[in-house]
């Protein structure tokens, strides 16, 4: 093969549209941080410049790669993220009563942001078996794959994060209900989760319950009954979005957001910012993006080559899917704050490193579903 | 669609499974989408209001009360900067609380309550100045300012605070303020009030108070989160944010409009210092040909600085206890038996009804004989006209002329001189008397001839005010015109421009022959200057003009104690009401001493003492 038909090759391989809804995020995303930075700590814009670099430069690397690599290594893959959240409980960084952290110097990241890679991979390489064998053992693929969930789960549980933890669980079940199980295994795998549920809540002693998350379930239930606390971030972001009304309040403008009203606004509410600066329109277009994005990647899964390269498309389908449901769900006060991100859009080196792997995953798979 | 190969047989997921995922994405991006609909577009201006309340911090402008001055403009109600301490508990340091106890000369105990305090605040509260301090002197303030690098967090901030500059003089009329309660608030609200605000409760503070009030203004601020004044909003966004809020981001405070009353200064003072000498008194002086009120005094008096604003739990109790009763304005707002004083009322019903003529003599043994009781006088006077009765203040004279009027026409010709109902005074709260009728005692339970003696003489169930009596007086010396009493004279701008004007207003002019108000004046006059007349040994031989007025010696209860000496309530009220000069009346003047004795020889020589005053210097 000469380079200059593997160019051709790639040319027409490669997955335009992808790449330009990605762009796009990115640069909704710089847009829209370069407002939320302007009151933050100095050099936090930089900072996300060059993770934006190394996002790009994983994307690549990791769509140059092809992805049955991965399948071969995947459980390597996952078994290093879950070494890394257990540094995290034995050396990570104390932030406001949890660790989550680990890093060397200023640079760093949440391994919990990386693990969903591994166990979508996981994940993705258990179910890629022979269906016929999938739905002749079910019970024992259900349990294996939903183990291959609870061991993250549990160690995000531990630093507290809840709400990460049950992200990654979520990404992950959805997946398993995707798998070509038959419908008695997917229920059974859908009851688990309830089950668990109500198993916790039965065993819980008074100081397991964490008083913060019980403050924001509380707060989310009526926001009346704290005015500063936990509702106070929820209500202060309603108010940023609702004002933005039509068109917004223009880039730079928004009251909320400059003025600090919005919580942590960089980091779990750009949405909120968004919204009041760039209105409705900025909204639905933001929306569009993702929706689009979404189901480009269940597309790419149903024409991929492969059980495994399906898998995979549908979890990075998965993972934004639940990122962006259950941010701007949060950001509009619909479900109860919790810390999850928005996609590309929210200020976080490990978050932007891992969702641009994720895509160069799914290009990975796009690229190569024509060629046996 | 695309179809690869791996959706056919076999495959690992089949074509509903995709279906049914990406309608589940479908559905809840339109679920998102509609929230962002209902946000942004149905409640969009709603949370675009609550943004800009968030950022938008209205700093009220007060505006300067309207004073109140007297007839001279020497101001009776004044405003004065009063220096008030805050301290945000987020900036002080330990060692700034140190030295602020230091500079305010704190005890021990008091530091520590304040420490205490400043260490209760938490979170976002600590960010919020709180008053330390009401009020400090000019010495500390100045103290304070000085050494203001070593006391982060501590501010003193100037507010005008209403201050009396003549204390307890006409203390009653002019009133006093306090703050506004929570329950009020919310109507007081729409009048433009703060809760933390001031408004007038008694006399002319309450009464103006609409006028005097002016109206507030504001400015709006704009804050960040933190509290912080942000110069990071542009212009133009103000100006949008001004049109949502659809006003101005500045109104200029209303100064309030000054109250100029007819009262006198130098006169009231003068009355206050009369009727001073009695334990508990209250007087009256009016313009006999405008209704004018020159001078309203009651004592004891209280001092409106300490009613306003620095009243403490044992102050006030001490008020309310007080036995002299300073708070109550008794020339206003009490009623008392006019006792003697009341007798031109049966004279002129008796003259004007033709029943007695002037020469008709009757004699008086000292008793009167009514079936079941018998009416007593002060001695035996013997055989007397109207004239000769007046001056002696025969009481058996004018049970006569009561049995021959009757009590209803006494009542009709009472109501005629203004008794009975309130004057219409520009004060709040005024009592109004009562005049009994035949109806009236048949409703309570019988009437009986003997209450007709009663009224007669001012007593039964005869009650009048101080200023009701002055004005009765006062058109009897005109020649019969009542007028409506005259307070203020004036509302005025802060710069003087007139507001509203009031002239005198007369109330109505009395039914009465103008020669049988003749008659009573000379009889009036005879009372201080004839021989024998109640008050003739009290008369004032140095004043320059005559006095003509009529004693009251007004029982309180069935047991007279007469002339004891000493406070005592079961003593009579001392009557004294009176004009002057006889020729061409120019004042009338009331004074009442509460359980003094005997009106002539308590109540006329501090009458007389107000006319020394007034008359000053002529002759």
């Amino acid at each position: 093969m000469n380079p200059r038909s593997a160019l051709d090759k790639l040319r027409h391989q490669f997955d335009w549209p992808l790449a330009g809804v990605t762009l796009a995020l990115l640069a909704i995303g710089l847009v829209n941080l370069y407002s939320a930075t302007r009151v933050a700590p100095r050099g936090l814009y930089t900072q996300q410049l060059v993770w934006l670099g190394l996002g790009l430069v994983g994307f690549i690397v990791v769509a140059a790669i092809d992805y049955r690599l991965y399948e071969r290594i995947a459980p390597l893959l996952y078994g290093g993220c879950i070494a890394l959240l257990g540094a995290v409980l034995l050396f990570g960084r104390h932030i406001n009563g949890s660790r989550r952290w680990l890093g060397i110097g200023s640079f760093g990241g949440q391994p919990s942001d990386l693990v969903k890679i591994g166990a979508i991979l996981m994940l993705a390489k258990l179910l890629s078996e022979d269906p016929q064998e999938l739905r002749a053992n079910g019970w024992m693929y259900n349990g294996a794959a939903l183990a291959t969930l609870v061991v993250p789960f549990g160690l995000i549980y531990l630093q507290p994060d809840l709400g990460t933890a049950a992200l990654v669980y979520l990404i992950g079940l959805s997946l398993v209900l995707l798998a070509p199980f038959r419908w008695p295994h997917r229920l059974g795998a859908l009851l688990v989760t309830p089950a668990g549920i109500a198993l916790r809540l039965a065993l819980r002693h008074k100081t397991s319950v964490r008083s913060y998350q019980m403050k924001r379930l509380m707060a989310f239930l009526d926001p009346t009954a704290d005015p500063r606390g936990a509702a106070y971030h929820a209500r202060q972001s309603v108010y940023a979005i609702g004002s933005g009304r039509w068109t917004g309040k223009g880039w730079l403008h928004g009251t909320q957001n400059q003025l600090q009203f919005l919580p942590a606004h960089w980091t779990d509410f750009p949405f909120a910012v968004w919204a009041e600066e760039w209105g409705l329109l900025g909204g639905l277009l933001l929306l569009g993006c993702y929706l689009f994005l979404i189901l480009w990647a269940i597309g790419i899964s149903a024409t991929a080559r492969d059980r495994f390269g399906q898998l995979l498309a549908l979890g990075v389908a998965s993972l934004f899917f639940w990122h962006v449901v259950i941010n701007i769900g949060m950001v509009t006060g619909s479900l109860p704050v919790v810390g999850v991100t928005l996609p590309l859009i929210s200020y976080g080196g490990s978050s932007l490193l891992t969702m641009m792997i994720a895509l160069g995953l799914l290009m990975n798979v796009s690229i190569r579903r024509y060629s046996y | 669609m695309i179809r690869g190969p791996a959706l056919d047989s076999g495959s690992l997921a089949n074509r509903t499974l995709y279906r049914l995922a990406a309608a589940v994405v479908l559905l809840m991006f339109c679920a998102l989408g509609a929230r962002l609909w209902y946000l942004q577009v149905l409640r969009g201006d709603h949370y675009y209001r609550r943004s800009t309340d968030n950022f938008i911090k209205e700093i009220p402008l007060p505006s300067a009360r309207g004073l109140i001055l007297d007839r001279k403009r020497r101001a009776l109600a004044d405003n004065r900067p009063r220096y008030q301490v805050y301290l945000t508990p987020g900036l002080v340091t330990a060692p700034a609380l140190d030295r602020l106890a230091h500079f305010l000369h704190l005890g021990e105990a008091e530091a520590e309550t304040l420490r205490a305090k400043v260490a209760a605040k938490k979170d976002r509260d600590r960010l919020h100045p709180m008053t330390l301090f009401e009020e400090i002197g000019h010495n500390e303030m100045a103290l304070l300012e000085a050494h203001k690098a070593e006391l982060p967090g501590i501010t003193v901030d100037v507010e005008a605070h209403r201050f009396y500059p003549f204390g307890k003089v006409a203390a009653h009329v002019v009133g006093y303020m306090n703050q506004i309660n929570a329950e009020e608030f919310p109507r007081l609200r729409d009048q433009g009030y703060r809760l933390s605000e001031s408004i007038g409760r008694a006399g002319i503070e309450r009464q103006w108070e609409s006028y005097l009030h002016g109206k507030e203004g504001f400015e709006r601020l704009f804050v960040d989160a933190k509290g912080a004044l942000s110069a990071e909003v542009d212009r133009d966004e103000l100006e949008s944010f001004s049109q949502v809020y659809g006003g101005p981001r500045r109104v200029d405070p209303v100064a309030g409009d000054n109250v100029l009353l007819t009262i006198d200064l130098d006169l009231q003072r003068l009355v206050e210092r009369a009727i001073g000498r009695h334990r508990s008194a209250a007087a009256a002086v009016v313009e006999v040909n405008t209704g004018r009120i020159l001078a309203l005094a009651s004592h004891p008096a209280f001092d409106p600085n300490i009613l306003t604003g620095r009243l403490t739990r044992t102050e006030d109790e001490r008020l309310q206890k007080d036995p002299f009763r300073p708070l109550t304005d008794k020339a206003l707002r009490e009623n008392y038996y006019p006792g003697s004083t009341f007798k031109i009322v049966p004279a002129l019903a008796a003259l004007d009804d033709g029943l007695v003529s002037p020469e008709e003599k009757m004699i008086c043994h000292g008793t009167y004989r009514l079936p079941g009781h018998t009416f007593g006088c002060m001695k035996s006077h013997g055989a007397m006209n109207l004239h000769r009765a007046m001056v002696e203040s025969c009481n058996i004279y004018f049970y006569h002329l009561g049995e021959r009027t009757g009590l209803d026409r006494m009542a009709s010709l009472a109501a005629d001189l203004g008794f009975g109902a309130p004057t219409g005074v520009a004060l709040p709260g005024e009592a109004p008397g009562f005049i009994p009728t035949q109806e009236y005692y048949r409703r309570a339970g019988g009437f009986r001839s003997g209450y007709t003696l009663n009224t007669a003489i001012g007593q039964g169930s005869t009650k009048v005010t101080v200023l009701q009596l002055a004005l009765a007086y006062a058109a009897l010396a005109n020649g019969g015109d009542l007028y409506v009493p005259l307070l203020v004279e004036r509302i005025e701008t802060p710069q003087g421009g007139v507001v509203q004007s009031f002239a005198p207003r007369l109330r109505h002019r009395i039914g009465t022959h103008p020669e049988n108000l003749a008659r009573v004046r000379s009889a009036l006059c005879g009372v201080v200057n004839e021989l024998k007349g109640t008050v003739y040994d009290f008369r004032d031989i140095a004043l320059p003009v005559e006095v003509c007025g009529k004693s009251g010696t007004a029982q309180v209860t069935r047991t007279r104690k007469g002339e004891a000496s000493g406070w005592d309530v079961r003593n009579d009220h001392a009557w004294f009401a009176s004009f002057a000069p006889a020729k061409n009346p120019e004042i009338a003047v009331v004074v009442l001493v509460e359980h003094g004795g005997l009106g002539g020889h308590i109540a006329a020589p501090t009458s007389m003492e107000i006319y020394r005053g007034y008359f000053q210097g002529r002759r």
